[in-house]
């Protein structure tokens, strides 16, 4: 039986690699010193493997059909794609898979009723790559990438979002191995990729969702952080918070926020988060 | 809900960007025959008018993904160092001028009030 041992989520602007020094230098100097946190804490877990909640900016997909969630279920990973890489400003890296988990996850996903597409090759935008790059800076640790769809519509809700975590909660408990497996999310928090608000930030909404995980009361959070009000804070978007929902549901208490930014030269509210209570 | 749902899903320029950002051989034709392409993927004279200009809300209006706007940017002005005071998108501040000088303006606002 597989053991959840670590659960954290962040924020992949592409400007945290791409441009990061276009930020203030106090902003600069706190999203080093948060991701620099994270990568301890991660390390400290000693992972075997890291399932990464992310979402696909329609670079897997194209548009006529967009799964609601695919699992890269490859031996191993090879980012950032073509032509990101000179956006990201990242050479490539490989990352060891986690085949034999990643397919257990589409697998028996499906005998519980969840649909999960899968790609034996995916390819990686800031999504994975961002995270990937501060976290697992030497690709030490085996990845399980999963990404949603929560940029074209029909955007899933939250409440769709946290059964999917609980759903995968036992799915992970049902896998054979004795694997420790760190979960984690990307995205959010405010921003409007490509939209009229593209250079916006939404503080007040980041900051009142960041006090939502610090409560701690995943009922509350559902009840009111609702899809429309993420849409209200920057559309298309905000939404990639879905991702953090899901792995709440991974979780129980309050969450550790570890750093908040309102970062519109990186091009969304930053944030970092840790949980140190997890669900069974 | 927000402007990502003004986007037409089975707009022929919608399914044209996913191909030419994974293709070298499509991005380098973007630069020199995007009238070809848009011909061989069924564009729409508005569409390609709209696409041809640079024009962020026409692209917006007819129903391309938002998401496809900047990476349409970038195609045209080349990816690196995409800050906001990229060539590329001095294009969103001709489109949205009122919700671009209020955002910079509240970036400014944030960055001195942290420091």
């Amino acid at each position: 039986m597989a053991q959840v041992v670590s659960a954290m989520a962040l924020t992949h602007s592409p400007g945290l690699t791409g441009w990061f020094d276009r930020a203030p230098a106090h902003q600069q100097t706190e999203a080093k010193r948060a991701l620099g946190e994270m990568r301890d804490r991660l390390a400290a877990s000693r992972p075997d493997v890291i399932v990464l909640f992310s979402n696909d900016h329609l670079l897997n997909w194209p548009i006529n059909n967009t799964p609601e969630y695919t699992v890269g279920i490859g031996a191993e990973h090879v980012g950032p794609a073509d032509w990101y890489d000179e956006w990201l400003a990242l050479s490539k890296y490989r990352i060891p898979g986690h085949p034999a988990l990643a397919r257990h996850l589409v697998s028996e996903g499906a005998r519980r009723r969840l649909a999960l597409s899968y790609l034996r090759r995916m390819e990686f935008d800031d999504g994975v790559s961002v995270p990937m790059h501060y976290l697992n800076p030497t690709s030490s640790i085996p990845l399980v990438p999963v990404t949603m769809n929560c940029t074209v519509p029909p955007i899933p809700t939250p409440e769709r979002a946290y059964a999917v975590g609980s759903a995968l909660r036992e799915v992970i408990a049902a896998y054979p191995g004795s694997e420790r497996v760190a979960v984690l999310a990307t995205g959010g928090l405010s921003h409007e990729p490509g939209g009229p608000r593209y250079f916006w930030v939404d503080e007040e909404f980041d900051l009142w969702f960041l006090d939502l995980l610090k409560k701690g009361d995943h009922a509350t959070l559902l009840r009111e952080c609702t899809l429309e009000r993420m849409e209200e804070a920057g559309s298309g978007g905000t939404a990639e918070l879905l991702a953090w929902i899901l792995v709440l549901a991974f979780t129980t208490g309050p969450a550790e926020v570890l750093a908040y930014m309102p970062a519109i030269a990186w091009r969304s509210g930053t944030g970092m988060v840790a949980w140190n209570h997890f669900a069974s | 809900m927000g402007s990502v749902e003004r986007c037409d899903k089975t707009l022929p320029l919608n399914e044209m960007i996913f191909h030419v950002r994974r293709d070298a051989a499509l991005r380098a034709r973007w630069l020199t025959d995007l009238e070809g392409l848009a011909r061989e993927f069924g564009l729409s004279a508005e569409e390609y008018a709209a696409l041809r200009d640079h024009d962020v809300r026409r692209l917006h209006e007819l129903g391309v993904h938002q998401y496809y706007v900047p990476q349409i940017l970038r195609l045209f002005y080349g990816a690196a160092a995409n800050s906001n005071s990229h060539p590329a998108l001095a294009a969103y501040q001709r489109a949205y001028p009122a919700e671009s000088e209020r955002a910079l303006r509240l970036q400014a606002e944030l960055e001195r009030r942290d420091r």
